[in-house]
């Protein structure tokens, strides 16, 4: 038995070294994706069975798990080719095995002490440009991966210390940001050094056997800790399904199911019934899909710990060759909006076992808007990019947050200011979308609505979802409305043909695009919400009169205009008595 | 002089008639209900005369807890047409990265949020102009609403003011007692939701904080003080009281701020320019880096969620961990501490008001390194409550089977390890070396746990000032006057003439300057710097420049700041100029402690002996820090006592006394 001081120190160094890796490469990265918005990872991995042993705290949530299913592929991989040696680097990008997309690039690093393999050390970094048919990766009409870039299989990009320059000749050649892309390269195969610096200080203060059984102790704690969390979900399978609106190239629904099923401490997520893989880019690999299962369950238990222990009581089905199992040669560029549908079948599922812990569905789609053209006055080429901010759903504990980043990210929309200053488009508005929340005891928050002038000509690419299937409510609450795309070209509003989604729309100057975001869905009966809450829901214009009495079932007294809008008092008596004959 | 930091439990005080040597140092509880009461009950426990101090300058939490608390003023915002909710929206984010969880409640409530029709581009250009018949109506419709105070944010404000200072002047014909302030008159720059979000704050608090300031003023002179009294600002410089109101944002968190400014004040004369500060207090413990003499300063702050500060404040980070931090076993069965805190009420075990859960204080009391005879700050017991804290800690220890000494060891390693943690990371993240550093332990409880953090994060000395306990109020008596003014340029700099920068510079520094016509005894120094980037980057560097430089030495300094933040520069990217900033300083007479003679050294006299638990019981030697003279030296371990503080000097650890009366600890 370990002594528990020695355990709880030893744990906070391992996580503090990945922590240290984390901060290492946000501060050197040339990609201003991994700089401004943390997009890597960065972990302690065990040589064996490929187990998350630690993984700092700053990169972004939808690498959670990720990025052990990873470095477990590779173990594989490098078992069938003779295994590690010492000074070995391998490098992948193949979202099949590796996740995500092709810009996420995965490093691995075998760390040997006197000489016998004590873990391997795995970081991840979000490269800006990886080839393929358009700048950046994202291409709305993909139909085959080869048209979002460059695949790297797994492949050593050190032998036994001894640099493969020739790998990285070939990769350059084929990308836009060659040199970016080296400096990305050396920063995150720095890190380890970082890494490396930090293990060995805490092999020389307990010895190497003490902290393999500190790191296995803690696994086996990990997973106690997981494992009480879930022995408080009732038994039972809870099924649910959802849709995707289309795929961006066929106009027909897509549809996701998940049966969990809690077995006393075990959860097993059961994919079975999801539709086969889109032909377009609405497509994510297995290893994504299982990470972000794992992250919704962490924003359902916020403590517990990153580590395979925690992950060990999850067992996963998800139907190969599926949206969300990819497989080649399937396009995954619409990673964003996808993994955001997992999230949201995880939380309805579970809402029905534990739904005074689980928040409804938020938004659940990403909506990226790109536009691009050049700059009227000095002709240089500029791309811009907005993602939906939404509503979050309501939950016993509260309403719902507004203008919300996704569950899997950290990452901000850009200062209205700041994008007047960079590109020729000029915001008319950036606001709540009044009324967008799903009406509840408890309310979903608002989705957020904005207006944006081309003020030269410019192309804009659309990829959203949850027009047709919008973000329902749990125990009784209501779906939030769903999402909204317009576009004014010479003073006609339209909506893309795929409601959701457009593939470069030419924009003339003073045409514009007119979008609002989903809300969240609301929690309970709208019945039983605070009349005082409706009343300020109501002066604040969160929701009309209409709404207030036809869906919350309350009785206004009184009206006063104040300057050019309308102040109203409920009344209570009246209210609980309309309210109870509608019960 | 007299430096009084009013926090949320205590009032402390420093006084000295000479401004070098120390008269009195105590502190009193706070008076939440009328902070300005705890200030004169300390100038009259302190027997504080008003011909003794030509000064008095105080810290304060109103500000901070009005905000926390939502205590401020009823507030109105006008922004453009179209842009209502930028208070509220904030830019896409969450409140914490798992859990999602909690709304949050902007200053300006929805209902009381208006638009205007008016618009201007980046440029300044008016696309919309405004109509005055507009406003009055509007100011009628806020004279219905009965707001106090009135915020006015409009895009691009920074970029040609006209618009917000229009609405502001009709708004003040309606109605002369309205607060009302302008975005651009407190940020002159980019980025709308943090600069409107700085100007709620400040229009939130005006109101408050000058009621505070005139009530304060009137308090002082009827105890027949007419002396000028300063405010300490969160960017580590004064603000006259007179002026308070008008720089109500400004004043936020300005007791740890404090802290920083005299333990670097401190340091620099002991001879070290590389400082991190550690404090430790009741519920949290306060890092911050010193690189070279100056604090760092961050540009932006949250106050709460989604309310950003945008105003150079000295950069400090706090976690929660203090001497109140709860002890307990997660659901596998780890051993953690904090960042939940017994808080003032119960508190600790010990204290014998109720509480049952183990906390940091405890640990330290049943370890017999703070003295149960002697507890600190305290008046309502005359001992500490051991056998109540054993029994706490003896229940935790028994899950996890050790006994009551090795489970408050634990409890002690691992708290210890937290702020370790958070030191180092902070070193690391902004690119230092920690050994480079000196360690300034300071707060009621940072040289009890001050070695152990020394230890763990590989620093090499950790000095312990005079008077750890009070060394917020010591740095509002030796801080600077000091205003920050800033303009978003937001061009490249081919776009740019050297004419036109050294412009914007003259004109920040004659505004800077004004304020000080009336002070006197004062240096005035002028700083300017110029935020930078490379063409797309969204974050800048600050690069020191002088008012005289052309663009071209303006870019060269900027490659080099770039070169030692990242190791490399990107070439021929073209160079933006973000924005040019001016920083103008008061600096009061330097009246510099000198230190005394070197001295040989000599044992310091033990003034008693008892156990103190260093992985085992010890007999430890005890020292008074008022029989401690420069030259002084002895090993660990060690306790230091004296009435503000309790000082660790672990096994392995030796302590001298230097000229300045500072102990200097390393390890051996």
């Amino acid at each position: 038995m370990i002594d528990p001081v020695t355990l709880a120190v030893v744990r906070g160094a391992l996580e503090q070294i990945a922590d240290e890796m984390d901060l290492h490469l946000i501060r050197a990265a040339l990609s201003p994706i991994i700089s401004e918005t943390n997009d890597c990872a960065h972990g302690l991995y065990d040589p064996t069975s490929g187990e998350t042993i630690a993984q700092g705290g700053y990169g972004l949530p939808q690498f959670l798990a990720n990025m052990q299913w990873t470095v477990q592929r590779v173990i594989a991989v490098a078992a069938a080719e003779g295994g590690f040696a010492d000074g070995d680097l391998w490098i992948v990008n193949d979202p099949y095995l590796s996740g995500t997309h092709l810009n996420d690039v995965v490093l691995v690093s075998p760390v040997f002490v006197d000489g016998t393999l004590f873990t391997l050390f795995a970081n991840t970094g979000h490269w800006m440009d990886m080839g393929g048919s358009a700048p950046g990766g994202w291409v709305p009409s993909a139909t085959e991966i080869h048209q979002e870039g460059i695949i790297i299989p797994p492949l050593k990009l050190f032998e036994q210390g001894r640099y493969n320059e020739a790998v990285v000749r070939l990769i350059t050649a084929n990308v836009r940001l060659p040199e970016q892309l080296r400096g990305d390269l050396a920063a995150m195969i720095n890190v380890f050094a970082v890494g490396r610096r930090g293990l060995e200080a805490v092999i020389g203060k307990y010895g190497q056997a003490t902290l393999r059984n500190c790191i296995a102790e803690m696994m086996d704690r990990s997973e106690r800790q997981m494992r009480s969390y879930v022995a408080e979900i009732p038994d039972g399978t809870y099924a649910v399904h959802d849709w995707f609106d289309n795929d961006g190239v066929d106009d027909a629904p897509l549809r996701v199911a998940l049966a969990i099923t809690v077995d006393g401490s075990d959860l097993h997520f059961d994919f079975t019934g999801t539709a086969p893989a889109a032909r377009g880019p609405m497509n994510i690999s297995d290893g994504t899909t299982m990470s972000m299962c794992l992250v919704a369950l962490k924003h359902v238990f916020p403590d517990v710990p990153v580590n395979g222990g925690a992950f060990r009581p999850t067992r996963f089905t998800i139907p190969p060759q599926s949206i969300l199992a990819a497989a080649y040669p399937s396009p995954v560029g619409g990673t964003t909006d996808v993994v955001q549908r997992v999230v949201d079948v995880v939380f309805a599922a579970l809402a029905q076992a534990i739904p005074a812990l689980v928040p409804a569905a938020p938004f659940g789609t990403t909506g990226v808007a790109t536009m691009a053209g050049r700059h009227p006055g000095s002709g240089a080429y500029y791309v811009a990019v907005y993602p939906y901010p939404g509503g979050y759903g309501a939950s016993a504990g509260s309403d719902g947050l507004v203008n919300g980043t996704p569950p899997g990210s950290m990452a901000k929309f850009m200062s209205v200011e700041m994008s007047e200053h960079r590109y020729p488009l000029r915001f008319d508005y950036y606001r709540i979308r009044e009324g967008s929340g799903g009406a509840g005891q408890h309310r979903g928050g608002c989705g957020t609505a904005y207006g944006i002038t081309a003020l030269a000509p410019c192309v804009v690419s659309i990829l959203g979802d949850r027009v047709d299937h919008v973000p329902p409510g749990i125990e009784g609450g209501c779906p939030a409305a769903g999402n909204e795309v317009r576009i004014v070209t010479g003073g006609q509003v339209w909506t893309p043909p795929l409601r959701s989604k457009a593939d470069r729309v030419a924009l003339g100057a003073g045409d514009s695009i007119r979008l609002a975001s989903p809300g969240g869905g609301g929690y309970g009966s709208p019945l039983l919400r605070d009349v005082q809450a409706v009343e300020d829901d109501l002066n604040a214009g969160l929701i009309g009169r209409d709404a207030a009495e036809a869906v919350y079932g309350v009785v206004v007294a009184t009206e006063t205009p104040v300057g050019n809008r309308v102040h109203r008092m409920l009344d209570g008596p009246a209210t609980a008595a309309n309210r109870a004959a509608r019960a | 002089m007299v430096g009084i930091d009013v926090g949320g439990t205590f009032t402390d005080l420093f006084f000295s008639r000479d401004g070098v040597s120390v008269d009195r140092v105590l502190k009193v509880p706070s008076t939440p209900d009328d902070p300005s009461r705890g200030l004169i009950n300390a100038l009259t426990a302190a027997e504080v005369h008003p011909d003794d101090t030509g000064l008095i300058v105080h810290g304060t939490t109103i500000a901070t807890n009005a905000v926390i608390e939502r205590k401020g003023a009823r507030c109105a915002l006008i922004t453009t047409r179209g842009f209502r909710d930028v208070l509220e929206l904030g830019r896409r984010d969450r409140h914490r990265m798992y859990g999602l969880t909690g709304v949050q409640n902007p200053l300006v409530p929805r209902a009381l949020r208006w638009e205007l029709d008016e618009r201007l581009d980046h440029t300044g250009a008016v696309l919309t102009p405004l109509d005055d018949d507009a406003v009055r109506a509007l100011a009628r419709t806020l004279m219905e609403q009965q707001v106090e105070a009135v915020a006015i944010s409009f895009l691009h404000s920074y970029a040609n003011t006209a618009h917000e200072d229009r609405v502001r002047d009709i708004l003040l014909e309606s109605n002369a007692g309205w607060q009302v302030v302008t975005s651009s008159s407190i940020l002159r720059e980019y980025y709308e939701f943090e600069r409107t979000s700085t100007a709620v704050v400040q229009a939130y608090l005006q109101p408050l904080v000058s009621r505070y300031a005139a009530n304060l003023q009137s308090r002082l002179a009827e105890q027949g003080f007419a002396t000028p009294t300063f405010v300490m600002q969160s960017n580590g410089g004064l603000v006259p009281l007179r002026q308070l109101g008008g720089r109500a944002a400004n004043i936020v968190r300005s007791g740890p701020a404090a802290g920083v400014i005299a333990a670097a004040r401190i340091a620099a004369a002991a001879g070290f320019d590389h400082v991190i500060t550690g404090d430790m207090g009741g519920t949290s413990y306060d890092v911050a880096v010193v690189v070279g003499g100056r604090p760092r300063v961050a540009e932006e702050t949250q106050l709460d969620f989604r309310i950003p500060l945008r105003l150079p404040m000295i950069d400090v980070h706090t976690i929660g961990a203090g001497g109140g931090s709860i002890a307990y076993l997660d659901r596998g069965g780890i051993l953690q501490v904090g960042p939940r805190s017994a808080g003032a009420v119960p508190g600790p075990v010990c204290f014998g008001r109720g509480g049952t859960e183990p906390t940091v204080t405890d640990v330290n009391a049943v370890l017999s390194r703070i003295n149960a005879h002697n507890p600190i700050g305290l008046t309502h017991l005359t001992s500490l409550d051991i056998d109540g804290a054993r029994r706490a800690i003896g229940q935790l220890g028994d899950s996890i089977g050790l006994g009551v000494e090795a489970t408050a060891e634990a409890i002690l390693t691992i708290v210890n390890q937290r702020m370790a943690r958070r030191t180092r990371l902070l070193s690391v993240e902004q690119g230092h070396d920690p050994r480079d550093f000196v360690l300034v332990a300071f707060g009621g409880a940072g040289p009890l746990h001050g070695a152990a953090i020394m230890r763990e994060v590989g620093v090499r000395t950790m000095l312990i000032p005079p008077h750890p306990g009070v060394l917020c109020a010591l740095g509002c008596a030796i801080a600077d006057l000091r205003y920050d003014l800033s303009r978003t340029v937001e061009r490249r700099v081919s776009d740019v003439t050297t004419a036109t920068v050294h412009a914007i510079f003259a004109e920040q520094r004659a505004e800077g300057e004004r304020q000080f016509q009336a002070a006197e005894r004062m240096t005035v120094v002028t700083e300017h710097a110029a935020q930078m980037s490379y063409a797309g980057q969204i974050h800048s560097l600050r690069v020191p420049v002088q008012s005289d430089w052309d663009l071209a030495r303006m870019i060269d300094a900027f490659h080099a700041v770039y070169r030692a933040e990242y190791g490399n520069t990107l070439g021929t990217i073209p160079v933006v100029i973000v924005s040019l900033k001016t920083t103008v300083q008061g600096r009061r007479t330097p009246q510099a402690a000198k230190p005394a003679a070197p001295a040989t050294p000599t044992p310091a006299p033990v003034t008693a002996r008892r156990p103190v638990y260093f992985g085992g019981w010890t007999d430890t030697p005890i020292y008074d820090r008022a029989t401690l003279r420069p030259g002084h030296t002895f090993p660990g371990p060690a306790i230091l006592e004296q009435a503000d503080t309790t000082s660790v000097i672990e096994p392995g650890m030796a302590a001298r006394v230097d000229g300045f009366g500072n102990v200097l600890v390393e390890m051996q």
